[in-house]
């Protein structure tokens, strides 16, 4: 749940990196290194967190309805399909295999 | 009455500039895309709990899906708040990069280019890097930012406006949307292979530890364990890589 607290963190978190990059930063005289680990984090982060919303429930691993949706999210993707139709694969069939167990 | 029609004229040339590579079908596409985005983002923060009012900040404010996809994903995942104000920060290190890469081949005005970070995403800037000429880069990144932040703040909002009236959010499969929306943002990285290791990596030490680390550290220590698959399946490549942009 957001609250006014956190929206204000990250608010001020994620303009402060557009804006230091916009004004303050050039590519060319990071260290690739630098570069190398900014690049990649957030599919890092991203992976982790896909895994973690789909394959738990309260800390705990649990394998439910949320899998199958999320399969078939990665089967819309693999195609290619939009992103909506991408979310609402995911939504229905995790809505149909909940509704039958 | 003319004056109406030349600026109605000037509209259309900033929304779709002229002799330059950004077509229409791109911007409509983009628009499309951010406006689903926009709505289904909102909506589902708002039957989490979060307040309508809170949400409109954070579309305007946060200007960013995934950072407040990821916050309520750790949260939600018993994570403290502070772990997952930081996995919000880590997810929007691209965008610096991003504005980092047009920088300068936008405005010299400190004052524009603090008032352009604002709307650095991944689509708008790199439809600008394509343009060769820079007076066209500007045109297209005015025009694609357009494109992309209209339909996304329109959309957000009215999604926090409704979302409460949408019922509950489990019976109708919208837990599965939170995953399903960032898989599909970082799905063209996977098909590369150092991408694909990366994600398996961060997905097997995420699950690994969820049971036996405090909520926020297995996302975290994922991330880091990521970072380390890819320098070992890629050491020292001859080039840095360019930023590539996913889409949203």
């Amino acid at each position: 749940m957001l609250t006014w607290p956190v929206v204000i963190a990250l608010a001020v978190g994620v303009y402060a990196q557009r804006a230091a990059g916009a004004l303050f930063v050039t590519t060319d005289r990071l260290s690739p290194t630098a570069r190398r680990v900014l690049n990649a984090l957030p599919l890092a982060i991203i992976a982790g967190v896909v895994a973690l919303t789909t394959l738990t429930n309260e800390g705990q691993f649990s394998l439910d309805a949320r899998g199958a949706g999320v399969a078939a999210a990665a089967l819309c993707a693999w195609r290619n399909l939009p992103m909506f139709v991408t979310v609402i694969a995911a939504a229905t069939v995790t809505a149909c295999v909940r509704a039958l167990a | 009455m003319k004056s109406l029609g030349r600026s109605a004229d000037s509209m259309r040339e900033m929304v779709f500039p002229t002799g330059t590579r950004f077509s229409r079908a791109e911007a409509l596409t983009i628009g499309f895309a951010y406006f689903t985005v926009g709505f289904t983002v909102a909506v589902l923060h708002v039957t989490e709990g979060t307040s309508p009012i809170v949400m409109l900040a954070a579309v305007f404010l946060v200007n960013s899906v995934t950072p407040t996809l990821a916050f309520a994903a750790v949260t939600a995942a018993g994570g403290s708040t502070i772990a997952g104000v930081l996995s919000g920060w880590l997810v929007s290190t691209r965008f610096g990069l991003f504005a980092a890469a047009i920088a300068p081949r936008l405005w010299p005005s400190k004052l524009r280019r603090a008032a352009s970070a604002h709307v650095s995403f991944d689509p708008n800037i790199a439809l600008a890097m394509r343009e060769p000429d820079d007076h066209d880069a500007r045109r297209v990144f005015i025009a694609a930012s357009f494109w992309l932040c209209v339909p996304w703040w329109f959309a957000g909002s009215i999604g926090a406006v409704i979302g409460a009236s949408v019922g509950d959010p489990a019976q109708l499969g919208l837990d599965a949307v939170f995953p399903a929306v960032l898989l599909a943002i970082i799905f063209p990285q996977l098909r590369e292979r150092s991408g694909l290791t990366m994600a398996v990596v961060a997905a097997v030490a995420a699950l690994a530890l969820v049971e036996v680390t405090p909520g926020g550290v297995p996302v975290l220590a994922a991330g880091a364990a990521s970072l380390m698959a890819y320098w070992w399946a890629d050491p020292e490549p001859e080039t840095a890589p360019e930023t590539e942009p996913a889409p949203c």
